[in-house]
């Protein structure tokens, strides 16, 4: 079930309604919260729920036997059991076919060519991200971070709480669990901040992005043709198509969550603000940085052990943050590029040459954007192929007047991202986070802010295409 | 819960209904107005047009951007419209075909893209093309809800109609793209050397389409052959379809399959599709499915000298 849907309109009123009536029963509302986002993910395909049901009794038992451990050694041997099971299923589902595949061309090479040992597999919605979240606690539990919780309901309602299950954000146990297995209270300023936050959510998804898309597909569905000003824009509007995309979909789910009290971290704080990528990424997809940063980099060793091991995991950490998005060559370059460039800020940061930078600040927002705009070409192209084809273009350098398309689609387009980003830039220079804007809104306020948000959406909104990120 | 929450989220809610549905409606009456002066520009503009000169016209044309780019109705007859619009399938063009209100003698030319007419998964989605009139013209509505092709809220918020269209309004409605009283609803397609590269390109890259045994009319189709019919027998039109032509047609069989439907329906259907077939100058096409300006001038006069003879019946 999407958002932005005719379904999740009908779907979430129904829950809110049901959820705050039996609010003095937090056993039947945990069930209900429960059952409604099995009901919620089976409406895309049934039958990936038994996955979810059974990564959640894994781990629950793994975590209550972690905590039960009697030596190290032991404890050791039941956080293996939850990686291999979550990693191995994510693995199965996921990269089975890219490894597979990989294989065969690289046996191919050496004039070996084995049968096809692809499977036809589809990709569970959501896999990576519950994945992630149910690795989080039991590894929680490990470093004694966190005590494991015996309420079955608690912990399965934890893994597969609606706003939350397909596309995150990534919520840790500490921050969510505690959250589940105490008593919710309607708030006022709650509802006032989700409410807003899911207009904003939704006009960012299907006004934004969706309008962007259009271009953006035609374009990247044709690349022989286009020259380097086309797929310059192109991939721009890509950046921002992917951003909206993305930030909406985390608003509309952070704003449902708080419409049924739960205050979900924040996951998108206007990135493309960032003067450096290192800051990019305490910007962007923030609850998936901060989990790579610590559950991997820092199990890697992060940057105690030398300026060398801290650029070995850097790339290590960012070359696995870009194989989490997909199974594909494109976005472990992606992946490799940030790793690359954020090694090189660590480098000129130790040697005191960014900071003495850092006062231009123009030149630094530049170069992030460009380095994202650039590594964006493999993440938006579906093969390497089609990545190569538009750095191609680019430097081919005919800066010709570029390809329009639809104009009338192209002026809804950009006028809606000029709107788009006047807000972003609103909400940067004031220091608001968009998740606050409507607590201190009075009633009058909200209603209007909604009203145009609504008409807005209304006369602008495009044909809705499935979540970016749902593909990973 | 408490029973103060309960009541603030009722008031809440009202008032929003209220001053959303009042700003709704202010923004639709005020779109209306503007709108409704726009005759120029595919969006608005041609559809005014059309509903304004639908029954004073000799000739109709109706069908998808094959039959708006494809023939020029000054061909044609001098009192001939072009209501050809670029995505348009079945739907949309009998809609407006329907909309015909007197008993005057006319021609209809209706394109029949064959693709489509074969494709089981085709629902009537180019009838949301008129969604713009379906809270100001009852025909429409009906049409539009009797597809399942209505947005539910649009019933409620009617400035849905105008999504997507307001740079179009308002840009035609202070800079019309031409002057609609001299404009007959053609669209020809001028090339530049660029799109005829990326024809080229295209036929370059091309992989023959594969050829099936066996073709099923769309339901929707097939009712609204039987409507087109129907109500073109009982109003005083001619109705004549058409397929437009095609830049290398390699499978036949769907072809002989529609020809073959459209017998067994007594309709007057012409297959053009390999009318460019002996000349494979590229300069008369801009794709495989659209003609270019000057491969529609040499279609156009075809039609004409087909139609001379009906046509004298009319005058």
């Amino acid at each position: 079930m999407l958002f932005n849907s005719f379904e999740y309109l009908v779907f979430f009123p129904l829950v809110f309604i049901l959820y705050w009536g039996i609010n003095n029963h937090l056993k039947a509302q945990n069930l209900l919260l429960l059952l409604s986002s099995y009901v919620f993910y089976a409406w895309w395909d049934w039958r990936f729920l038994s996955l979810i049901i059974l990564s959640s009794f894994i781990d629950y038992q793994v975590g209550l036997n972690i905590y039960r451990a009697v030596s190290e050694k032991i404890k050791k041997r039941w956080l293996l059991v939850s990686l291999t099971a979550n990693l191995g299923l994510l693995g199965v589902f996921k990269y089975y076919n890219f490894f597979a595949e990989s294989f065969t061309d690289l046996t191919s090479t050496i004039g070996w060519h084995p049968n096809d040992l692809t499977l036809n597999i589809i990709l569970p919605v959501g896999i990576s991200f519950y994945t992630f979240q149910t690795l989080s606690y039991t590894i929680d539990i490990y470093r004694e971070k966190l005590e494991p919780t015996t309420d079955k309901i608690a912990f399965f309602t934890y893994i597969a709480l609606f706003p939350q299950l397909v596309a995150g954000p990534i919520e840790r146990a500490s921050n969510l669990l505690p959250q589940i297995t105490t008593k919710r209270q309607f708030k006022k300023t709650f509802f006032k901040e989700g409410i807003v936050q899911i207009f904003v959510g939704l006009f960012r998804k299907i006004v934004i992005a969706d309008t962007l898309g259009i271009y953006v597909d035609s374009v990247y569905g044709n690349l022989e043709i286009h020259d380097a000003s086309t797929t310059i824009l192109a991939t721009i509007f890509y950046a921002f198509q992917i951003y909206y995309d993305f930030a909406g979909y985390s608003d509309m789910a952070i704003g449902s969550a708080k419409l049924i009290g739960f205050d979900f971290k924040q996951n998108f704080n206007l990135p493309y603000f960032s003067t450096s990528l290192t800051e990019f990424w305490r910007r962007w997809h923030m609850s998936l940085s901060f989990w790579l940063r610590d559950y991997l980099y820092i199990s890697l060793g992060g940057n105690r052990k030398g300026i060398k091991i801290t650029y070995r995991n850097l790339m290590l950490t960012m070359l696995l943050g870009g194989l989490w998005h997909g199974s594909s060559w494109n976005f472990i370059i992606w992946g490799c590029i940030h790793g690359l460039v954020l090694a090189l800020e660590k480098y000129l940061n130790s040697n005191n040459y960014l900071p003495r930078l850092r006062n231009i600040k123009i030149l630094g927002f530049l170069c992030t954007f460009s380095v994202v705009i650039f590594s964006w070409i493999f993440f938006r192209a579906q093969t390497l192929h089609e990545a190569i084809t538009a750095i191609k273009n680019i430097f081919d350098a005919d800066f010709s007047i570029p390809f329009l398309g639809d104009l009338t689609t192209l002026i809804n387009a950009v006028s809606m991202l000029c709107l788009g980003i006047l807000f972003d830039a609103f909400l940067f220079k004031k220091q608001i986070h968009l998740e606050q804007l409507g607590a201190n809104f009075s009633t009058p306020k909200i209603v209007g802010t909604l009203t145009i948000i609504a008409l807005l959406i209304m006369l602008f909104y495009s044909t809705s295409n499935n979540f970016i990120y749902f593909q990973f | 819960m408490n029973r103060e929450h309960i009541k603030y989220l009722l008031k809440f809610i009202s008032i929003f209904l209220v001053v959303s549905l009042i700003a709704d409606k202010l923004i639709f009456l005020t779109l209306n107005t503007f709108s409704d002066q726009v005759y120029s520009g595919q969006s608005i503009g041609k559809l005014n047009h059309y509903l304004k000169t639908k029954d004073s016209v000799d000739v109709l044309i109706y069908g998808s951007s094959r039959a708006n780019h494809h023939i020029d109705p000054k061909y044609l007859s001098n009192s001939a419209f072009n209501m050809g619009i670029d995505g348009c399938k079945m739907a949309y063009p009998t809609t407006l075909l329907k909309l015909l209100n007197t008993d005057k003698k006319q021609i209809i030319l209706f394109h029949i893209g064959i693709d489509y007419a074969f494709d089981e998964n085709y629902l009537g989605e180019d009838i949301k093309t008129l969604n713009i009139k379906y809270n100001r013209n009852d025909d429409i509505k009906k049409e539009i809800d009797r597809l399942n092709q209505n947005n539910p809220l649009q019933e409620i918020y009617w400035s849905i109609g105008y999504n997507g269209m307001l740079p179009g309004i308002f840009k035609n409605y202070f800079h019309p793209n031409y002057d609609y009283k001299t404009y007959n609803g053609f669209d020809g397609l001028k090339i530049n050397k660029k799109q005829q590269s990326a024809f080229k390109h295209e036929l370059d890259n091309s992989i023959p389409k594969p050829c099936d045994d066996s073709y099923i009319l769309n339901p929707l189709y097939d009712n609204y052959l039987q409507e087109i019919k129907s109500f073109c027998d009982s109003h005083n039109k001619t109705v004549i379809f058409f397929t437009a032509p095609t830049y290398s047609d390699e499978c036949k069989t769907d072809n002989q399959a529609m020809q073959k439907i459209m017998d067994n329906m007594s309709l007057t259907y012409y297959d053009f599709t390999d009318f460019f077939s002996s000349d494979s100058r590229l300069e008369l096409w801009k794709d495989s499915t659209h003609l270019s300006d000057t491969g529609a001038a040499i279609f156009s006069a075809e039609i004409g000298s087909l139609l001379e003879p009906v046509l004298k019946q009319l005058n």
